[in-house]
């Protein structure tokens, strides 16, 4: 699995990752804060700027964007139907400017570098026993090897059901899809703990 | 929580985002193809329970949020949480919490097949549509700014695909439940 992180060399991809989710966090209170639209408008194209350039072409990082622009556009046509259109355009700029700084730390911060910021966030859940902070980084690598897995097993399922000329339904694939690989739940765990990651 | 429960839950978050990368599969009652996803989050909760299928809802949200496209079409990133969608997506820790915790509640193995599998379209109707549509709808009306009642007929359109989605969930609940049963009881 591909991550959408974007292997380059630019300001944003030095700053600390803390800071920059921090940042987002706040601007996006912010954002919510203020109806002015010039104030809009000017982060907006802040945003945009900061995207283009942290080391995708034009193309790629539109092609990125385009599932959320599309629903942002689809609830703002919506609601110019209902709402005066000053109104309906603060929306549209909150939501794209978020969108725009939350893609750029997205491909500007390693899925490492994420995986310590949530475990650093989850050490105080730990000492009142709710998480183990290092079973994120656990899990996180368990689910990537696990997916190419589980797609395979779906075309070898598939096939078996070609080879009998059966239609192929959600059901009679699903079930098969999800005792299998439950099944393996007790040889990955006795791995697991044979090998002492979760020991401490 | 026991190793064994974290690698269920991480291998139903590993299933969740395969059916994301599958072709959509027409389900022969309406033309639409419909993304597998959220029935994943359903069934999470039917065959795990409701902290564990929980969990596994939890770790796909997360890792939408680290960056990796897990998500249907190849969408990821904290992008996806600017969107005004995103309470849809949130919701499904929420969705499978319920649906396992209902299904816990109302399935018993000694139950006859029919009693199993309304107990388990009941748990998921209740968490994947009830409780999903309260988090969706509820972020909706505030991030695009539209009013709880607009931001409610304007989702009533996914219902009828999600309630077939949710009759799929119980059928492959109680499959599972005869082959390889996970579910804990609670009485």
């Amino acid at each position: 699995m591909q991550s959408l992180y974007v292997d380059a060399d630019s300001w944003m991809h030095r700053a600390s990752p803390r800071l920059k989710l921090g940042a987002l966090a706040v601007l996006g209170v912010a954002l919510f804060a203020t109806t002015d639209l010039r104030i809009l408008a000017a982060t907006l194209l802040a945003g945009g700027v900061l995207y283009l350039n942290v080391g995708m072409t034009w193309r790629e990082a539109l092609r990125r964007l385009q599932p959320v622009l599309l629903t942002i556009a689809f609830v703002t046509l919506f609601s110019l139907l209902f709402t005066p259109w000053h109104e309906a355009a603060v929306t549209v700029f909150r939501l794209v400017t978020l969108t725009l700084f939350a893609a750029t730390l997205t491909a500007t911060t390693t899925i490492a570098a994420f995986v310590d910021e949530i475990t650093w966030a989850a050490t105080p859940l730990e000492r009142i026993g709710l998480v183990k902070a290092a079973d994120i980084g656990l899990t996180v690598g368990l689910v990537v090897r696990f997916v190419p897995e589980i797609v395979g097993r779906y075309a070898a399922i598939r096939e078996a059901h070609e080879a009998r000329g059966l239609k192929i339904r959600l059901r009679t694939v699903l079930v098969p899809l999800v005792i299998l690989t439950l099944r393996d739940a007790d040889n990955i765990a006795a791995a697991i703990d044979a090998r002492g990651i979760r020991r401490h | 929580m026991s190793t064994r429960d974290l690698v269920l839950s991480a291998l139903f978050a590993a299933i969740i985002v395969a059916l994301g990368l599958l072709p959509p599969i027409s389900l022969g009652v309406i033309p639409v193809p419909i993304t597998a996803q959220s029935l994943g989050v359903m069934m999470a909760g039917v065959v795990l329970g409701g902290r564990r299928g929980a969990v596994a809802a939890l770790i796909v949200v997360l890792l939408v949020a680290i960056g990796l496209p897990v998500l249907s079409g190849g969408r990821g990133g904290l992008a996806v949480f600017a969107a005004p969608t995103a309470g849809f997506l949130v919701g499904w820790i929420f969705a499978a919490l319920v649906t396992g915790y209902m299904s816990e509640r109302l399935v018993k193995p000694e139950q006859s097949n029919i009693a199993q599998g309304v107990g388990f379209f009941i748990a998921a109707v209740t968490g994947g549509v009830v409780v999903l549509y309260a988090f969706g709808i509820a972020y909706l009306a505030i991030a695009a700014n539209i009013g709880v009642s607009k931001a409610f007929f304007g989702s009533l359109a996914f219902v009828p695909g999600d309630l077939i989605k949710a009759v799929v969930a119980a059928l492959v609940g109680r499959a599972v439940m005869a082959g390889y049963p996970l579910l804990p009881q609670r009485s």
